[in-house]
């Protein structure tokens, strides 16, 4: 029974479907973890961290100690074209990495979180 | 929310309601909506930088304050519907008419967290306090 309803909900819906579409777009370099992992607290100088993840994105001042950011968007939009109404979502999620370097030269943080990860395309705009 | 952010998010916005029919539907997310029973564990005094960064994940941006720093979390949960009342009439009219409603509520929010300068929070607060947004393409 279970098999029938989920033909028929697919018959439907290919009779009603117009179409779909998927589109991505990305902004920025992939942050690589590998060269994230290799960088020491307290050990990795400023040239090394550079010459790991290349320039930042941004350079801030942080009480007298530089950050070096670096970041990467990705979206992934997902529709689903009816004949009367189109279902559309788009998720964009970033990737950030913040590396503090003191005023000695040497990396004192690291903070990074891969966000992207879990960014799946989706066409259902309601609930979460 | 970056200039450029604003711009792709415009275009896409253009590319995905382009092919349009008689209503649309659209929900536009930037990284995942922070709610306060997700900074509950936060205790100014106490939480430090790591901790924060551990269950929330890295900020979207660092800035330097005159106590200490603060980190700024950045999301959006956009909800767009339209309908285009025209649309039923192309069966029998000669010409293509347009009816549409449309409605769109940017869910823009930031989670602001400051520290003291040896990274333990001194206060948390939202940018602003959202309730949840309805899909109404109704405008009026």
């Amino acid at each position: 029974m279970t098999i029938f309803r989920s033909l028929l909900l697919l018959a439907t819906l290919t009779l009603l479907a117009q179409g779909c579409a998927f589109s991505r777009g990305t902004l920025g370099d992939d942050i690589e973890t590998d060269a994230v992992g290799t960088i020491k607290k307290g050990v990795t100088t400023k040239t090394e961290a550079l010459a790991l993840l290349g320039a930042p994105d941004r350079i801030l001042p942080l009480n007298g100690r530089d950050l070096y950011q670096y970041y990467r968007y990705d979206a992934k939009a997902g529709s689903l074209l009816l004949i009367l109404v189109n279902f559309s979502r788009l998720s964009v999620k970033s990737d950030d990495l913040f590396v503090i370097i003191n005023q000695t030269g040497v990396v004192e943080d690291v903070i990074s979180s891969k966000r992207t990860e879990n960014l799946e395309f989706r066409f259902w705009p309601f609930g979460e | 929310m970056l200039p450029w952010h604003r711009t792709i998010i415009a275009f896409l916005l253009l590319v995905i309601i382009g092919p349009s029919s008689g209503c649309n539907v659209m929900r536009i997310t930037l990284n995942t909506p922070i709610t306060p029973g997700d900074v509950a564990f936060i205790v100014p005094g106490q939480t430090t930088l790591p901790e924060v960064v551990e269950r929330l994940g890295s900020p979207d941006s660092l800035n330097n304050t005159s106590t200490g720093f603060v980190s700024i979390y950045r999301f959006l949960d956009m909800k767009y519907a339209r309908v285009n009342l025209g649309w039923v009439a192309r069966f029998w009219s000669p010409v293509d008419p347009d009816l549409i409603f449309s409605r769109t509520g940017f869910g823009t929010d930031a989670l602001q967290v400051f520290y003291d300068k040896n990274g333990v929070v001194v206060e948390h607060s939202f940018l602003r306090h959202l309730k949840e947004l309805q899909f109404h393409p109704y405008p009026f």
